[in-house]
């Protein structure tokens, strides 16, 4: 492996790792209000989140393009503000976010589900506000299927490509991803270099399970 | 302890609970078939379901009146569900001591003869043990009322009698006012004064223990 | 019976020709072979069916088996290739037209680009190409870049697309301040200007061969269209386009 190569692994776990980062509160907590309550809009938000998982992940890369593009809505504060995103790192960082974020909400609204409303029925009556009873009673419990959340995310990131090309492009050094090298290689016949990023991608994957298999084990977490 | 219920109503599965009553004995019954809406009532009172009309008032603090809804959290009321929820995640010791702050639990632990438990985690307990861990919970929070769902449910017939003896112990040394709920009218006798009977959603009965639950049950299966 | 088949042909010529041409060509004759294919299509009777790309990816396509019955290259390199691996009839092989570069901005950009040298001044934060590596329009920016001594200069700019048209669109969003891409790409999008044309003297060789595929299953029908495409009338759109045409041999 080169340098080059080396570079590009590292810079990918570095912007999947801030990806992962940025989504897992808002994940989580949009799990957890879809998993406990039902209020107006709630189908709609339902739609919303699950989008980039249905919908190509170039279509979904060709939205975020439009909102943060330089014309776009949100692109032209960015750009007032003198903050590039489109071809920059910190377009790899929203495309892995957006396509990322609907793993987590699943993984953790299934595991939140899970947890019996009795454990928070109790908990409640003990005095605890709902920080408390999420924090200490809801989390810990549902922490199995958060942690398998996350994972996925990461692992979802370090793959993403389709909504990575379109909104931040393949600039060497710039926002060449993992996933985007691999693509290259396999554009030019280097098909031996291909292969060894894949190698590398697998590797990653096997030691992201791997770790919170092991986390959750030393936790004890209950079934 | 005085608790008045005035036209507590909201929906059920097959009909709309709907309770008045006025209660002042130290531990009163709440006895009815299956499916009479007794464990919702228990919800309602402890603060963990709102009710869509009516009047919750305990020792004259105002719990639920239209608009007023106080939480559970702040009700001091303690729940010992059918099933117990002790919270899996935690040892006997934590389980008590959630709902204690910096209060000291002795007391509580006493009561119901778990010193030699606390180290344990709960899923390694006996049914027995299990429900005197949940009445030292619930009591750690110095409640004003005990919400006793189906206590002896899912016990051996063999320890019927001792939980019975733990509880008469809570009512008398510790002077704790309980709500019983159950269905099985010869478990009041021993320990309530008096009791209400619920039908359908509706107080169809109260008064002395004795003379009210003797009277048969009109829907044995439930509705 | 065989005059009553030869009035049969004679009356449906298209049954008896009705073939259907799979053309493989760079994406910058997207335009120009769009307005092509109709009229030849209503000449012959024939269904021309195209796909449009960065020569590379369609020399690969074709490398790995695509079906293809013409090949339409942007620069000489991807068409030696598949030479060199008998996958086109080299019988067949010629140059049809050249191109030249041109430097574009969004339209309502105001940076002034008097020559290549601006692009690597401050105010030219990105520039789109087509991937240098490997597209023909990349490679041959990249020739032109380097004879100017400017490659070293901007190589950190440069946002590589998957083909020209990737390039153009960059500019036309304004997501890249500035792009290289041939004239007759410019002079299609109402969202661009060219900032500077650079002049064909100066400007690298350009030159799209184009070939019959050697697997095809209609190499004379096939034939038949690239003759076409060195018709008078052909050559007359073209021109129109922008492109320079190759005389035909």
């Amino acid at each position: 492996m080169s340098a080059a190569e080396w570079h590009v692994v590292a810079f990918t776990l570095r912007v999947a790792a801030l990806s992962t980062l940025l989504i897992a509160p808002l994940g989580v907590g949009v799990a957890w209000l879809l998993a406990r309550y039902r209020w107006p809009g709630k189908s709609l938000v339902e739609t919303v989140v699950t989008l980039p998982l249905v919908l190509p992940p170039v279509a979904t890369g060709l939205l975020l393009l439009k909102l943060v593009g330089r014309r776009g809505p949100l692109g032209q504060l960015l750009d007032r503000a003198g903050v590039d995103v489109v071809f920059t790192w910190r377009a790899v960082v929203l495309a892995m976010m957006a396509m990322s974020f609907p793993l987590l909400v699943r993984g953790c609204r299934v595991a939140f589900e899970e947890v019996n409303v009795r454990f928070e029925q109790v908990a409640r009556t003990l005095g605890a506000s709902d920080w408390r009873v999420f924090l200490t009673i809801t989390v810990p419990l549902a922490l199995r299927g958060i942690v398998g959340g996350l994972v996925l995310a990461f692992a979802r990131a370090i793959g993403e490509f389709g909504a990575t090309i379109v909104v931040a492009g393949n600039i060497p050094g710039r926002t060449r991803t993992l996933a985007l090298a691999i693509y290259d290689d396999v554009q030019l016949g280097h098909d031996d270099a291909a292969f060894r990023l894949l190698g590398v991608a697998a590797a990653i994957a096997f030691v992201a399970l791997w770790t919170s298999e092991a986390v959750l084990r030393r936790r004890g977490a209950p079934r | 302890m005085k608790l008045e219920l005035d036209g507590v109503s909201f929906p059920l599965a097959h009909f709309d609970l709907d309770v008045t009553a006025r209660l002042s004995s130290i531990t009163t019954g709440i006895f009815g078939p299956s499916g009479a809406g007794k464990t919702s009532l228990l919800e309602a009172i402890a603060g963990l379901r709102r009710p869509r009309r009516g009047r919750i008032v305990l020792d004259d603090r105002v719990f639920d009146d239209g608009d007023v809804h106080v939480p559970a959290r702040h009700r001091r009321i303690g729940y010992v569900p059918q099933e117990n929820a002790l919270f899996p995640h935690m040892s006997v010791l934590r389980n008590i001591r959630y709902g204690a702050a910096d209060a000291p639990v002795y007391e509580c632990v006493r009561v119901v003869e778990i010193e030699h438990l606390l180290a344990r985690r709960v899923t390694t307990l006996s049914g027995g043990e299990q429900k005197r861990v949940a009445l030292a919970r619930a009591l750690v929070t110095a409640p004003r009322l005990l919400l006793l769902d189906e206590p002896l449910a899912g016990l051996d017939r063999a320890l019927h009698g001792r939980i019975l003896d733990y509880l008469r112990r809570i009512r008398d040394e510790l002077r704790v006012a309980m709500l019983y709920v159950t269905h099985d009218p010869e478990e009041l006798a021993g320990i309530a004064e008096e009791t209400v009977v619920l039908e359908r959603g509706r107080v169809v009965a109260v008064g002395k223990t004795a003379e009210v639950a003797g009277r048969p049950i009109i829907s044995p299966g439930g509705p | 019976m065989r005059r009553l088949i030869l009035l049969f042909v004679l009356l449906f010529p298209t049954l008896a020709s009705a073939a259907t041409l799979h053309v493989s060509a760079a994406a910058s004759l997207t335009d120009v072979l769009q307005e092509l294919a109709p009229i030849y299509e209503k000449h012959t009777g024939d269904t021309v069916l195209f796909n449009f790309g960065a020569s590379s990816l369609l020399a690969r396509q074709i490398q790995e088996g695509a079906p293809a019955d013409l090949f339409i290259s942007a620069d000489e390199l991807k068409m030696d290739s598949l030479q060199q691996r008998r996958l086109i009839v080299a019988a067949t092989r010629r140059s049809i037209l050249s191109n030249t570069l041109a430097i574009i901005v969004p339209s309502d950009s105001r940076v002034k680009i008097a020559s290549p040298a601006d692009l690597a001044g401050d105010s030219i934060r990105n520039l789109a190409l087509a991937e240098p590596q490997s597209v023909p329009a990349g490679i041959y920016a990249k020739e032109y870049l380097r004879k100017l001594r400017l490659w070293q200069k901007i190589v950190f700019k440069v946002v590589p697309t998957d083909n020209v048209r990737g390039a153009l669109a960059a500019v036309e969003s304004g997501n890249a301040d500035a792009g290289i891409v041939y004239k007759t790409d410019a002079l299609i999008s109402k969202l661009v200007r060219i900032a500077y044309e650079v002049p064909a003297a100066e400007g690298p060789e350009i030159s799209y061969p184009a070939a019959v595929v050697a697997d095809s299953k209609q190499p004379a029908a096939a034939q038949r269209l690239l003759d076409f495409l060195q018709s008078p009338r052909a050559q007359g759109v073209f021109r129109k386009y922008g492109f320079l045409v190759k005389p035909r041999q």
